[in-house]
């Protein structure tokens, strides 16, 4: 029993520390982000990874680019969510809308995401609510796909029968007897979606697409390769925002672990 | 039979959306389609200018024609004129394509063999130590993001062991001849192709993986075992038979992750190909090319899910005998 919690734990303690770094960043770095030292100063001492081109420190700037890509990654996957439960529901009815639905679904399945999602972002402009907004409408597909097989699942339960017979609205049965059955669903597909939602967030951002002002992990990769970190040999400007999205993703799998297992040892018993 | 069918349809449909996107998006933002169209602000333009463009762009012409216009354009294959670079999208795109496949192609098939064999043996295996440990393994590369691989690989092989170059595909004092220059592409190669099969491998992998071990639970294959058979053979003539459709269509699909997977790659390591052209394009504001290789991405992913599922359906035994596959 011990053993099976401990990618829970690992998860859990993980994204802590990422959680803790986004709400106070002052507790891991007395420096602000903004804030000058000497350019391109060699990892050790009073900068545990250096300073950049501009002389910003790097940890500092790793800290404050937590909360940046943890908003966008949490906004755009709840955005997901919400959208593919919608869609996800529409979809499970029979009639015309159910069926354009699923036709719907299956289009942006298999939709060329990157490719459309740079295009769009090139004509939309690029800021952070315009990043969140089409990331969530090219990511939602997969969520009410799901949603849609475990909808047409329950409502050939009793219980849904049930209600019918009694007379309750469609309306009231999704809100009330069908959304709270969803939750294993929501859970596992949010905490995924957060990883995939971030990956494509700083692929976006790696390219060029972030917000320069208020840099998250992926706009700092793409920095350091521009000025030329490379030639510097400042490694860690490269690869410590690369290294933090994977420790990210990788909480967020070890939580979802937890609960595919979850579901998993409930079907089988 | 029918759900191939229904496979390729889909494929058409998405094609069809980024065509139509394609058409309207720069027509119905806010703001003067010129610019949209041209890439250069309305502000630099002189109104002769202005009134050359809409003349050229069709734009003076109803909405109908203009389609039109659009689709020839598509079909004759010049996909409109990047007036930035003063020159036919489908030359521009065409002088890059090569680059691009030349890191895709043995990107999809690397990583797909990897996948196969790999997943495979894991599958079979499962819940053994290997399989244990070669999962997480995969689970922790799936959560690393491709510029993180390709930074790493770079300095590890580029900078600390001068072992591989680090950008572009050719060096500039090749010796001439056929040999060298292919040893000299070669040695350019391995670092981008190795970076997009590593970032690509581990989602084949688990996908194979889960497909296998749950083939595994039927009948045959413990029959199979019971007569006795090597696990090679039941691997490699039992089950893989059974799997060869979702591996054939995971293979369609590799080719459209692969192509995405590209545009950051061929930007990290400098190479001339259709990615580091859209990214040209975008900071220079060239929405036609955009739009071109927009399309032109979309095309080859097209294509490639409806040759798989050909592939399905030509495979399929039960086609094959007369059948339609119910």
């Amino acid at each position: 029993m011990k053993k099976h919690r401990l990618p829970l734990i690992l998860g859990l303690a993980l994204l802590a520390v990422f959680l803790l770094a986004a709400a106070f960043p002052s507790l891991f770095t007395p420096y602000g982000t903004k804030e000058m030292f000497r350019p391109w100063l060699k990892p050790g001492g009073a900068h545990p990874l250096g300073t950049n081109s501009l002389g910003y420190d790097i940890f500092a700037e790793l800290i404050g680019g937590t909360r940046q890509t943890l908003q966008i990654g949490l906004i755009s996957s709840l955005l997901t969510m919400a959208l593919g439960t919608v869609i996800g529901v529409a979809a499970a009815g029979s009639g015309i809308i159910g069926k354009l639905m699923n036709s719907m679904i299956n289009v942006f399945v298999s939709l060329p995401r990157l490719a459309t999602l740079i295009g769009l972002a090139t004509f939309l402009g690029s800021s952070d609510t315009v990043l969140i907004m089409l990331i969530a409408i090219f990511s939602w597909a997969g969520t009410a796909r799901n949603i849609r097989a475990k909808v047409i699942h329950l409502n050939l339960q009793p219980f849904v029968e049930n209600c019918r017979i009694q007379g309750y609205s469609r309306g009231h049965i999704v809100v009330h007897h069908l959304i709270p059955n969803l939750y294993d669903v929501l859970i596992s597909r949010f905490l995924l979606g957060v990883n995939s939602c971030i990956m494509m967030e700083s692929t976006l951002s790696f390219l060029g697409f972030g917000d320069l002002y208020h840099p998250t992990w992926g706009t700092m990769i793409s920095l350091a390769y521009k000025r030329g970190a490379f030639l510097r040999q400042a490694y860690a400007y490269l690869l410590s925002p690369g290294v933090c999205i994977m420790l990210l993703s990788l909480s967020f799998y070890l939580i979802s672990l937890h609960f595919e297992k979850k579901q998993t040892e409930i079907r089988h018993s | 039979m029918k759900e191939y069918k229904k496979g390729i349809l889909l494929a058409l449909v998405c094609f069809l959306v980024v065509v139509v996107l394609n058409f309207f998006l720069p027509r119905l933002l806010p703001g003067n389609p010129i610019a949209y169209l041209t890439g250069f602000s309305e502000e630099d333009m002189t109104p002769t200018q202005v009134e050359f463009y809409r003349h050229a762009l069709h734009l003076d012409e109803p909405v109908l024609s203009q389609i039109g216009f659009y689709l020839r354009s598509l079909v004759d294959g010049t996909l409109g004129y990047s007036y930035k670079k003063e020159a036919p999208v489908s030359a521009l795109i065409g002088g890059r394509l090569g680059s691009t496949l030349q890191i895709t192609l043995p990107a999809v098939i690397f990583s797909t063999l990897i996948g196969l064999v790999w997943g495979l043996h894991s599958g079979y295996k499962k819940g053994s130590a290997v399989d244990r440990v070669s999962t997480a393994f995969q689970i922790v590369i799936n959560t690393m993001p491709s510029f993180l691989l390709a930074l790493i690989l770079m300095i590890l092989f580029c900078f600390r062991n001068r072992w591989f170059p680090y950008t572009g595909l050719s060096s500039s004092e090749v010796a001439p001849g056929f040999m060298p220059f292919l040893l000299d592409r070669l040695h350019h190669l391995v670092l981008p192709v190795l970076t997009l099969t590593i970032g690509a491998a581990p989602s084949r992998y688990l996908l194979m993986r889960n497909t296998v071990s749950q083939v595994c639970e039927e009948k045959y294959v413990l029959y199979a075992r019971e007569r006795g058979l090597s696990d090679r053979r039941i691997k490699y003539s039992y089950i893989l038979k059974n799997i060869a459709q979702p591996f054939i269509t995971m293979v369609g699909m590799s080719v459209s992750l692969c192509i995405g997977g590209s545009v950051v790659i061929e930007n990290i390591f400098s190479v001339d190909g259709m990615g580091s052209l859209l990214t040209e394009a975008v900071y220079s504001l060239d929405y036609p090319l955009m739009q071109g290789i927009l399309f032109m991405s979309t095309l080859i992913m097209t294509l490639s899910i409806i040759v798989s599922d050909l592939i399905c359906v030509l495979i399929d035994p039960k086609v094959r005998a007369g059948g339609d596959g119910k």
